[in-house]
């Protein structure tokens, strides 16, 4: 009896020890119908090469498909792209067929997925859980991307989404509109080179102390982010709380407040930082020097993104841009990226963003 | 320690306790991102009174001092000890170590409040407001409901603690509904954190709790009684249902007021009343002042540590449950009796 | 000073107390005894106002306790509950000093003069040495005594012990109703005592009363009273009354 038991426990070993290797990824059979990707988590992920059915729960993938013209592969549509993004609508208003995929609190419905079949699942970094469960449930790649307020990355994005859903040469064509219009606007803010950059700081995700580490339009219209170095940026969290003080010893010359809300929303506002006693000797306080800008909406929409860096750059260097129309240029680039006229006018009659810098 | 001290030792503590928050304060006030020398901090201080100092001081310590340090400090100072008096009066009104502040509702109905405001109301009906405002609706409606019972004491915890929940449900729901942008602001106002500190604020909330954490001081010794049970003390002469109600409302009052401004800060007022009756005894003549005195140091250190440990801020709240919860259990190790 | 009962009624779902006519006179202790659910410890309460009662049904020298404030009652009756439980260890004098409550206004902290009251009462019990104690620390019959000591404290004339002698030994048990006996010759109280044991009550009391069921079987001197077919009436068991050195002990 001894004998046969010693048996079946070093059989069952040697199978255990056997299944764990297959659970190792196969991240070494890349080959022509698969491709490796690192995501926004750190995670290599095996992707095939072309996908056909596509569910992105991150609402800035979604845009990016729509724009690289592949709507047709979206499978779903988020809950924020359907509540809460009044552009998207004009955008896409075809996202109202869209089975909605995920709930208010990111919470997916794995029935719904299944349901639909999707080739690749793009997801929020934010959501981590929710990226890995999914992923070891349903045993579809899960990709977390996000811009995090970089513009290569989301240049990446482009570039993988255009790969994968056959669009190669209209994300190239974007990309390269992308980097000359970003271009544009640095060739004009960088002709001194010795001269000060607007020193700036970014409060935003609804609170005064709340700033985002790295908010790329704000160095690509000639402006320094004040928080640019903080710690959880090397933690790869993207957004820090600073303490008053270290704002008024920073002494910014501008003060940019979130404005991608609807202003009855905005709990911190122009009217509030410029009240505020504690701010009062700050230099952009008393030079008026604050404002509302874009900032994040889930993320990054692409032409919102270089409007604002016009946006910013005007307000930085108003004499530079002094003949800059910035709605006009807005439509302008909405309509290169999506096709849509009066796309800029209709984000700007939500957001009330013309009003902003009225002196 | 070996459950109770000698006298010397105890008036020599019960002494240095009262004067902790004012010690606490003064030196807090060199503690900020900006550098203020003790000697430039004296200038400050006395430049309201002598103008012709303001002109050697360094650039915005008038302002670090005036509109940012002192404000923060006062909150902390007033917030902490409200909680720790609140926890205190309470736990010897319902004979329960296990209770704390927010036992009546207080919490969530603040929360509520808040979140009403930040999704829906807008800023027409500030937050601070609408929290205070549902703050004492909660309290009200466990007062209204648990008070019918024969066994009051016991009426009310559960009444709190369901309605403490109702509330909660509630704001679960605004949280479903609400826009990833006002939960966030809901989120991060929930915390627990001092750094929002306006003169405006404390204009209104220094008064409501200074006035109630005094009516509770000068009950200290009627709470001895009242920890009695309620045919005792009746017997011993006492109209338990008015007193019990006045203590009630002043701790709701304080609580709410404190949470209205500074968000939701926990375990204060647990700890602290145990911490002073393990060094003073149980006599509520000590416990409640020391209480109060206690409480403020330890919210003005809490946020002196929050607000230089690094570059970023943890929320006070999140810190007060970190070292408050530890150290309480070390000291109860070390304890070799109860001290109830 | 005197207490007068009359017409007092009290009813719980399956109880009703009902007495029509009873007076307890000062300088003397009176003890009520009878079986278990006769309704001692509800009289109790209702004397006390710790159960509400109407108006009309008992008199302290004439002034309706009905409609007195707690503070006034206090200063006039006390009551000893039979046992504390508290989750606060507060020190023997602290303990005492809440006596003093019915004298203080409600922001108030007792003097000096409250504190040496507390001590005086404490030292009547016999325990002034033990004022810093934890009360917790003490021995039940101790704790007893403490509890007295605050009733004591309280100044009233009038104090009613609820089963002050239960779980006692014999020495402790003496002990405490030769105390209140003496509250009551030497301090000219008046003092009620609910108590299970007969031989105790019929050695101390000045006065007895039987009750069962929720009435009033019998009340008046031990001398007057006592008597087998009393006994049997109340306790429903037989015993014999035997005389014994000048005292009479009860029998089973």
């Amino acid at each position: 009896m001894k004998k046969y038991t010693k048996k079946i426990l070093s059989m069952t070993a040697t199978g255990l020890v056997a299944a764990s290797f297959c659970n190792l990824r196969p991240a070494r059979l890349a080959g022509q119908d698969q491709r490796t990707i690192t995501d926004s988590l750190s995670r290599t992920l095996t992707v095939p090469a072309k996908v056909g059915r596509v569910l992105s729960l991150q609402s800035e993938i979604t845009r990016l498909i729509v724009a690289l013209g592949a709507a047709d592969n979206l499978v779903g549509i988020d809950y924020f792209l359907r509540t809460n993004d009044r552009l998207f609508r004009i955008v896409y208003p075809d996202q109202a067929r869209l089975p909605l995929t995920s709930m208010a609190d990111y919470n997916v419905n794995m029935e719904t997925l299944t349901r639909l079949n999707p080739d690749i699942i793009f997801g929020a970094p934010e959501d981590r859980q929710v990226c890995e469960s999914l992923q070891a449930k349903i045993k579809i790649p899960v990709i977390a991307l996000a811009s995090t307020g970089r513009f290569d990355r989301l240049l990446e994005e482009l570039k993988l989404l255009g790969d994968i859903l056959n669009r190669k040469e209209r994300a190239a064509e974007l990309a390269a509109y992308f980097k000359e219009i970003i271009a544009g606007i640095q060739n004009i803010v960088l002709e001194e080179p010795g001269a000060k950059k607007p020193r700036v700081y970014l409060t935003f995700y609804g609170a005064l102390n709340r700033t985002p580490v790295f908010y790329e339009p704000v160095n690509a219209a000639g402006g320094i982010n004040l928080a640019q170095n903080l710690a959880p940026a090397s933690l790869g969290v993207d957004k820090t709380v600073v303490d008053v003080e270290q704002i008024i010893k920073w002494n910014p010359d501008f003060i940019l407040i979130h404005g991608n809300y609807p202003p009855r929303e905005r709990i911190v506002t122009v009217e509030n930082v410029l009240r505020d006693p504690r701010l009062a000797a700050v230099a952009a306080v008393k030079n008026k020097k604050v404002f509302y800008t874009f900032g994040f909406w889930n993320w990054w929409d692409m032409g919102q993104v270089l409007v604002e860096s016009l946006y910013l750059a005007k307000l930085f260097y108003p004499d530079k841009f002094a003949g800059v129309q910035i709605d006009k240029e807005g439509n302008k680039i909405f309509k290169k990226i999506y096709g849509i006229d009066s796309l800029y006018s209709s984000l700007c009659k939500f957001l009330r963003c013309d009003e902003w810098t009225h002196e | 320690m070996n459950g109770r001290m000698n006298n010397r030792r105890r008036q020599g503590l019960g002494v240095l306790i009262y004067f902790l928050p004012l010690l606490v304060f003064l030196l807090s006030l060199l503690i900020g991102t900006v550098r203020i020398p003790v000697k430039d901090l004296l200038k400050t201080l006395a430049s309201p009174l002598f103008p012709s100092l303001k002109q050697s001081l360094p650039a915005n310590a008038l302002i670090i001092i005036f509109s940012v340090r002192i404000p923060r400090l006062l909150l902390g100072l007033a917030v902490g000890a409200s909680l720790s008096v609140s926890g205190a009066s309470l736990q010897a009104l319902f004979k329960n170590p296990l209770v704390n502040e927010f036992i009546l509702g207080i919490s969530s109905g603040a929360a509520f409040g808040a979140s009403l405001s930040l999704v829906f109301l807008g800023r027409s009906f500030p937050p601070q407001i609408s929290a205070f405002v549902f703050a004492i609706a909660a309290m009200v409606i466990v007062l209204a409901i648990g008070r019918k019972s024969d066994s009051p004491t016991i009426a009310l915890l559960l009444t709190g603690v369901i309605v403490s929940a109702f509330f909660s449900a509630l704001l679960s729901l605004i949280e479903f509904f609400a826009s990833p942008y006002a939960l966030q602001a809901l989120f991060y106002w929930l915390m627990g954190n001092l750094w929002r500190a306006s003169w405006g604020d404390l204009a209104v909330s220094l008064p409501l709790m200074a006035a109630g954490i005094l009516i509770l001081i000068l009950m200290r010794w009627r709470m001895n009684v009242l920890s009695m049970t309620d045919e005792e003390a009746k017997t011993l002469g006492i109209n338990i249902r008015k007193e019990k109600l006045l203590v009630i409302l002043m701790t709701a009052g304080i609580t709410a007021a404190a949470t209205a401004v500074a968000g939701i800060i926990g375990w204060v007022g647990l700890i602290i009343p145990h911490l002073v009756r393990m060094m003073v005894g149980v006599d509520n003549r000590k416990v409640i002042p020391m209480s109060a005195a206690l409480g403020a140091s330890f919210l003005m250190i809490a946020d002196n540590i929050t607000r230089s440990i690094a570059s970023f801020e943890v929320p006070v709240g999140i810190f007060t449950s970190l070292i408050g919860i530890p150290f309480f259990i070390v000291l109860l190790k070390r304890s070799k009796k109860v001290w109830l | 000073m005197s207490v007068l009962v009359q017409n007092l009624t009290f009813r719980y779902r399956h109880f009703a107390l009902r007495v029509e006519h009873l007076e307890f006179e000062s300088a003397r202790m009176t003890s009520i005894v009878g079986p278990n659910g006769a309704g001692k410890t509800t009289f109790l309460k209702c004397l006390t106002a710790i159960l509400p009662v109407a108006k009309g049904s008992l008199f302290i020298d004439g002034r309706d306790i009905g409609v007195m404030r707690e503070d006034e009652r206090a200063r006039l009756l006390a009551y000893v509950p039979q046992e504390h439980s508290s989750i606060f260890n507060y020190t023997v004098l602290d303990f005492i000093l809440m006596g003093r409550a019915a004298y203080l206004p409600m922001f108030s902290t007792p003097s000096v003069k409250d504190v040496e009251i507390a001590q005086e009462a404490l030292d009547f019990v016999a325990l002034g040495r033990y004022a810093a104690q934890p009360y917790f620390q003490l021995s039940s019959g101790e704790r007893r005594l403490v509890l007295i000591a605050r009733a004591l404290a309280q100044k009233s004339d009038i104090l009613v012990l609820d089963e002050p002698t239960s779980f006692l030994d014999p020495k402790h048990e003496t002990e405490i109703l030769e105390l209140a006996k003496k509250l009551a010759a030497e301090k000219q109280k008046t003092v009620l005592v609910t108590l299970h044991n007969l031989d105790m009550a019929v050695k101390y009391s000045d006065a007895m009363v039987f009750m069962k069921q929720g009435q009033v079987v019998a009340s008046g001197r031990p001398d007057d009273i006592l008597d087998e077919a009393l006994l049997e009436r109340v306790y429903e068991i037989k015993m014999s009354i035997i005389p014994y050195d000048g005292r009479k002990f009860i029998v089973k």
